[in-house]
């Protein structure tokens, strides 16, 4: 019991942090065909913009929207300014991953010149420990849980209910035909990126709130989101959902049988493994377009 | 696959093997004279370092410019170099320059590994894969920490000898002019690459796929020479980086490193080689020339690749031939800077 209450907890809290990571990466790869190396900078930018809030003190409810709608500006001005520009050229794969690559570089270093390399941590969403399952786990982390799913929920609906939605829906299938029909792609554009900003500063608040925040942290999350969208398949958003929470538990019963050490390793081998029989990801059909 | 900038192969105005050639030997004379001009331990230090930087980024030229392939394991290639040559001669006592050979072998072979799960992939997968084969490999190393030290690396590892020369008390020539060499050598054997028969295969897989392999060029077959090919030299390389520096770490995996010579890869303008040498000395002098600006330097550099890679997506190389351009036209007859422009906007 103590076992399986341990790999489902974990499963399910990694999962969490690890699915908002990755539909930000895929909501970009999908509208605009680019891969945003700066995403796990936006997840670190997030954290420390909150925190900044709640040194001025400000509660940690009232920061954490206000540094969300700062994440998103944050994300409109880099697509605006590092990927915008190349939109049309050949080589804007290419290109587009060494200018987010330089522009994180930049970010995260101007992090580290203006709040220091001293180590931060943010309040925690709610304060306090309970057990469960004969696992003792604290509130901050339910919260999280519960939270996230709802989050996603909520961006499934705005993609398939809302006007909005399904504009960035139809760039994301046909860049011509949207622009035929006369929806804004640039500003789409900019759209997708600010929300996958905003996804990845609040995964960075999330992630405050337990461990201490460094310059470097969003590194290993993007890492896993990677690996995430590589599994779920990149072209769609449910694709990655579902392989956050599979390399969550995944994660989970490694470490919990294997060690912490082999977790990385194993999943490396399995993820190889997978794109030699399954190139385009478990979940994912071939096409682009987000569902 | 993108369509990248290249002279095309055949094509007018495509230097001669000959001028080639003298052109190399020129270049290589005039650096091989440098450490007359520079008598410092430092500077010396400096240009080595740049000439690692060079042969790396320039074989990392050869897949992701002339391939298209977006291989973003290359710096586990040398990483593999530094700790197969560590592993060789410290844990099994293998010659140095018999373990030198061997890590770019050891590279290659692992190069043609990573290309059997990236053959049926195209663009972004490829880099998905690519990056995380250079996780896992980081992860095995890290987890057999017995023989390579893990997160503490590996230290006191032998260094190269030449003869009875002294290698440590000569003011770092005898690194100097062997890294020189191998900068030389693997120049070469790049040119020599692209300019053969194979190469202008492996440019035309990259422009149009479908076309070339209808053309009964074999995708798998060459995308497996373009990578091992890139691998060779990449793994000596790597292995000189652990010769010259005598010990090995985990920090050659980072994201800084892979950041710092991609941005020379990039920078130099992709699919000519020299492009990738020349940034490498760029990027690195101006790197040491802003060593008073202590946590500004990485901004500021970030900030010059953003700019120059906004202006010429092309890199340097396309920087310098608008502007040679522009300053023929202006010299010998007005219509040439028009040509020169249509010219710079399909290489765009």
């Amino acid at each position: 019991m103590g076992a399986f209450a341990e790999i489902m907890f974990g499963g399910l809290f990694q999962g969490s942090l690890y699915a908002m990571m990755a539909v930000g990466l895929a909501l970009v790869w999908t509208t605009i065909g680019v891969f945003n190396f700066a995403h796990g900078v936006f997840m670190m930018l997030g954290a420390y913009v909150a925190w900044q809030f709640v040194s001025l003190g400000l509660p940690i409810a009232v920061a954490l929207p206000v540094a969300v709608v700062v994440m998103a500006g944050v994300g409109w001005i880099l697509q605006a300014s590092v990927v915008r520009p190349l939109i049309g050229r050949p080589n804007i794969v290419l290109v587009v991953v060494i200018t987010t690559l330089a522009a994180g570089s930049l970010i995260e270093n101007g992090v580290l010149t203006l709040w220091g390399p001293r180590s931060k941590q943010l309040p925690s969403l709610l304060e306090g420990n309970t057990v469960i399952g004969g696992v003792g786990v604290s509130l901050h982390q339910i919260a999280i849980i519960i939270i996230t799913p709802l989050i996603l929920a909520a961006l499934w609906a705005f993609l398939n209910h809302t006007r909005l939605g399904l504009a960035l829906r139809a760039v994301a299938q046909n860049e011509d035909a949207s622009q035929l029909v006369g929806l804004n792609v640039t500003a789409l554009y900019g759209l997708a990126f600010a929300i996958a900003a905003s996804l990845a500063g609040l995964a960075g608040i999330f992630m405050g709130g337990y461990r201490f925040m460094t310059p470097v942290m969003g590194s290993d999350p993007l890492l896993k989101a990677l690996i995430v969208v590589v599994f779920g398949g990149i072209s769609s958003i449910s694709g990655p959902i579902f392989a956050a929470y599979l390399i969550g538990f995944f994660e989970a019963a490694c470490s919990y049988y294997f060690g912490l050490y082999w977790t990385p390793a194993l999943l490396f081998a399995v993820l190889i493994l997978m794109l030699m029989v399954r190139p385009e990801g478990i979940f994912a059909n071939q096409s682009r377009g987000l569902a | 696959m993108t369509s990248l900038p290249s002279p095309v192969i055949g094509a007018p105005g495509r230097p001669s093997w000959k001028s080639e050639a003298v052109g190399v030997a020129l270049a290589f004379l005039l650096m091989a004279l440098l450490p007359l001009v520079f008598g410092d331990t430092y500077t010396r230090h400096i240009l080595i370092m740049v000439f690692i930087y060079a042969i790396v980024a320039s074989n990392w030229d050869l897949s992701l410019g002339y391939g298209g392939v977006f291989n973003f394991g290359h710096l586990a290639l040398f990483s593999i170099g530094v700790y197969a040559y560590g592993l060789l001669t410290k844990a099994a006592g293998v010659d140095p320059w018999v373990s030198l050979v061997a890590s770019g072998v050891i590279a290659t072979v692992a190069a043609v590994l990573v290309t059997i799960p990236i053959l049926r992939l195209k663009g972004i997968y490829i880099i998905l894969v690519t990056f995380g084969f250079a996780q896992l490999v980081m992860q095995v190393i890290l987890s057999q920490s017995d023989v390579t030290g893990g997160t503490q690396g590996m230290v006191r590892i032998p260094g190269l000898y030449l003869f009875d020369h002294n290698m440590i008390r000569d003011g770092k020539i005898g690194y100097f002019y062997i890294a020189l060499a191998l900068l030389f050598l693997s120049t070469v054997f790049l040119r020599v690459i692209v300019r053969s028969r194979t190469g202008a295969s492996i440019v035309a897989l990259r422009d149009n796929e479908e076309y070339a392999i209808s053309r009964g060029i074999s995708l798998a077959r060459q995308r497996i020479i373009t990578l091992a090919a890139s691998a060779f030299f990449t793994g000596i390389a790597g292995a000189f980086y652990a010769a010259y520096q005598r010990n090995a770490s985990i920090d050659v995996f980072g994201m800084s490193l892979a950041t710092i010579i991609l941005s020379m890869v990039l920078l130099g303008g992709t699919s000519t080689i020299y492009g990738a040498i020349v940034a490498s000395f760029v990027l690195t002098i101006f790197s040491e020339a802003m060593a008073d600006f202590g946590p500004w330097r990485p901004i500021i550099t970030a900030v010059l690749i953003i700019v120059v890679m906004l202006a010429y997506p092309s890199g340097l190389s396309g920087m310098i031939r608008s502007i040679w351009n522009a300053l023929a036209g202006r010299l010998k007859r007005p219509d040439a800077a028009l040509a020169g422009k249509t010219e710079e906007r399909t290489a765009a």
